[in-house]
């Protein structure tokens, strides 16, 4: 390697003991690497050699009693060697690399001690670690460093095709791709062979039914009404729009609690801002169809009532969490100066930081009107009413002009509010 | 013998984030109407100084009198009320960029109007009056409803004094006042702190870069040195060796003309 001459410009940032926690996450995924490829050339040794049926596989992963431990160990091995004789997946994604404490790269002879090492180090519980987190017993005698590499210019690398961790990533992709296509069964002449069916449903929706968009249905019965296609458009008009607003209204104060720069750093502030941020968290990673089952089942399946309460939940935790995120990143010479002027809390929110954050909020909120809007149209699927519920029951009954025309309209409504929510955002940057 | 104005006593100040030891055990008192200069290399506490004084930055331990009373034992309340009379000045300006100048100074007059009424928007006229006269005293009257991000940086400085003066301020802070600006804009903005020294009767606190600012505005320096204060005296007392002791072996002396 060239780069000897680099070595004396590398900031030796070292590994903190407080990153204990990143060089454990580190190696955790490499480990995890390891266990990925290891369970595709399992598969793929069964899918082409032992032909096991395909369809059970996958779900099953049939080892013998001795081959789990044999695999845990196995996956464990690699991950160290892979760690030490080059830079891994796992030193990579974290910022790390292993060095000589002369600073200069690490010779082989030191890997491979190092490597060894580790085993007497971290496999009985870690003692390495515990009188100097920062440098363990295996760094200290193989002569070698973790250093943490500034994300900022980096000083002269090999090429990514050249190095353990690009080779890695492409054969990972690859990987994924062989295993996809069989665990998937992609079979593209599936397409050639039901073309008909295709074609006929394509020709239909493209000569759409427009009979009922104005007037009612008969043949399409919620709750013994009758309703047209604009009826239903309207309905999903609302739908999003006043979960967007709603929602927008509901996350505005609620993400100053969940920012910390507002909240303050005593212990009061801190378990508002913990709660606040975990609620946005936990609502958010419930999806929006999720919340429109719970709301169907709670107040009516397939009232427009539960989607709009899905969606405003969801918008909530969603924006919440965005504005807190903002919130957090604003310049605090502001809120500096109207608090030294003698201004409250709110004060300082409505002088120093709305005006700073008040054109992203806008932006984002618009984001989630364009969401709120593509989901108000297919909520229905999950009970949550509007124009889906016309689309589905239409779709069910084979009637394919009817749906190509509630299609049609679906379109125009997004088509509609994306350009209006589009030259909003223009006057608001 | 009446109290000092200001008397700080035994202040220190440990960040909790780095354990940085910000402020060691500084005393000093300042006499109602004195200019006082702190200067120091950068690092060495000035800022951290200021602040604790209207506790926009918690003292760790010490205390601090204004006019007898003593600002370290307020409630939150009560130090915000106290902070009206304190005027306060910043390197970055720190305006609220997206709002007009008037917007700005008017906060100056938070501390004195209810809060329903600052949360609309709705000042009083007097004071609405009150800026537009600021405005004009900083040279500013035409600028009133620009957008703050459109001025000049000796500009933004000036909405900055303004917004003190809305206060009407005994005491005014000021953290390196200048040193974002180019030197004639430096002696501009420094002339109008001098005026409101001189003609309002307004205590000056202002921490300065450089030494020949100092020397010309100040009417007392103190000098602080990895948070201890190493010099208290007037200006003419800061000689060579002094400054070497305050700045460094090899710091050179730079004059803002
Ligand atoms: N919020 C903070 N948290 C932790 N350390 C700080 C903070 N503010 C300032 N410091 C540290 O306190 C010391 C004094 O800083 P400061 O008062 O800003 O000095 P000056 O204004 O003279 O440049 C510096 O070492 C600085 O890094
Ligand atoms: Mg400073």
């Amino acid at each position: 390697m060239t780069s000897e001459a680099a070595a004396g410009v590398r900031p030796k940032a070292r590994a903190e003991g407080s990153t204990l926690r990143r060089r454990f996450l580190s190696f955790l995924l490499d480990w995890m690497i390891w266990g990925y490829i290891a369970y595709g050339v399992m598969y793929l040794l069964n899918a082409y050699w032992w032909t096991v049926p395909l369809e059970r596989y996958y779900s099953t992963l049939t080892l013998p009693s001795w081959g789990w431990p044999l695999a845990v160990l196995g996956t464990l091995e690699m991950a160290v060697w892979s760690r030490n004789l080059g830079r891994s997946l796992g030193l990579k994604a974290f910022g790390y690399e292993v060095w000589g404490a002369d600073g200069k790269p690490p010779t082989v002879g030191q890997r491979v001690k190092r490597a060894l090492l580790w085993h007497l180090s971290v496999l009985p519980l870690g003692a390495g670690f515990w009188s100097s987190p920062e440098r363990p017993w295996h760094d200290r005698l193989a002569g070698t460093e973790l250093h943490v590499l500034p994300s900022s210019p980096a000083p002269k690398r090999r090429k990514a095709l050249f190095s353990q961790w690009g080779i890695m990533s492409l054969l990972l992709i690859a990987l994924t791709i062989w295993l996809g296509w069989l665990i998937i069964k992609i079979d593209p002449r599936v397409l050639i062979r039901r073309w008909d069916e295709g074609s006929r449903i394509w020709l239909e929706m493209l000569h759409p039914d427009f009979r009922y968009f104005a007037r009612p249905d008969p043949a399409f019965e919620l709750r013994n009404l009758s309703f047209s296609i604009l009826d239903m458009a309207v309905v999903t008009l609302f739908m999003a729009l006043l979960s967007t607003i709603l929602g927008a209204a509901l996350a505005f104060p609620l993400s100053f609690l969940g920012a910390r720069n507002v909240m303050g750093f005593n212990p009061a502030g801190w378990l508002v801002y913990f709660v606040m941020r975990g609620l946005f968290n936990i609502f958010r990673s419930i999806d929006t169809m999720l919340w429109a089952v719970i709301f169907a089942v709670w107040v009516l399946w397939g009232s427009p009532l539960a989607g709009v309460l899905a969606l405003t939940v969801h918008t909530i935790a969603a924006l919440g969490k965005l504005y807190s995120e903002q919130v957090e990143g604003i310049d605090p010479g502001p809120v500096e100066a109207v608090a030294a002027a003698g201004g409250s809390r709110i004060e300082v929110i409505r002088y120093a930081v709305i005006p700073q954050v008040a054109p992203s909020f806008w932006a984002f909120t618009l984001y989630r009107w364009d969401i709120n809007v593509r989901m108000s149209t297919v909520i229905a699927l999950v009970g949550g009413g509007g124009i889906g519920d016309l689309l589905f029951y239409y779709k069910n009954q084979g009637d394919w002009p009817k749906v190509g025309a509630v299609v049609i309209v679906i379109v125009a409504i997004v088509w509609a509010m994306d350009y209006i929510s589009g030259r909003l955002r223009e006057r608001i940057v | 013998m009446a109290e000092p104005y200001l008397v700080v006593e035994h202040l220190t100040k440990v960040y909790e984030r780095g354990q940085v030891l910000a402020l060691k055990d500084v005393s000093f008192t300042v006499e109602k109407g004195e200019f006082l200069v702190v200067i120091g290399l950068s690092g060495s506490g000035k800022s951290t100084l200021l602040r604790c004084i209207n506790r926009l930055v918690e003292p760790t331990s010490g205390r601090i009198f204004l006019g007898g009373v003593e600002i370290t034992r307020l409630s939150a309340r009560e130090m915000r009320k106290m902070r009206r009379k304190i005027g306060m000045i910043f390197q970055q300006f720190n305006l609220i960029k997206r709002a007009t100048v008037m917007t700005n100074v008017l906060t100056g007059r938070l501390g004195y109007n209810p809060t329903w009424r600052t949360l609309l928007g709705l000042f009083p006229k007097e004071d609405r009056e009150l800026a537009l006269k600021n405005l004009e005293r900083v040279g500013l009257s035409d600028k009133a409803y620009v957008r703050a991000d459109e001025l000049s940086g000796g500009q933004q400085q000036r909405v900055g004094i303004a917004r003190a003066l809305m206060q009407e301020p005994e005491l005014l802070l000021a953290d390196e006042p200048v040193s974002a600006l180019d030197p004639a804009t430096s002696h501009s903005v420094m002339q109008y702190l001098e005026q409101m020294n001189r003609e309002d009767g307004v205590t000056v606190l202002a921490s300065l870069h450089f030494l020949s600012l100092a020397r010309r505005y100040g009417t007392r320096i103190i000098a602080l040195k990895e948070g201890r204060l190493v010099f208290d005296g007037p200006p003419e007392a800061i000689d060579d060796a002094k400054f070497k002791e305050i700045y460094g072996e090899e710091a050179e002396q730079v004059e803002v003309r």
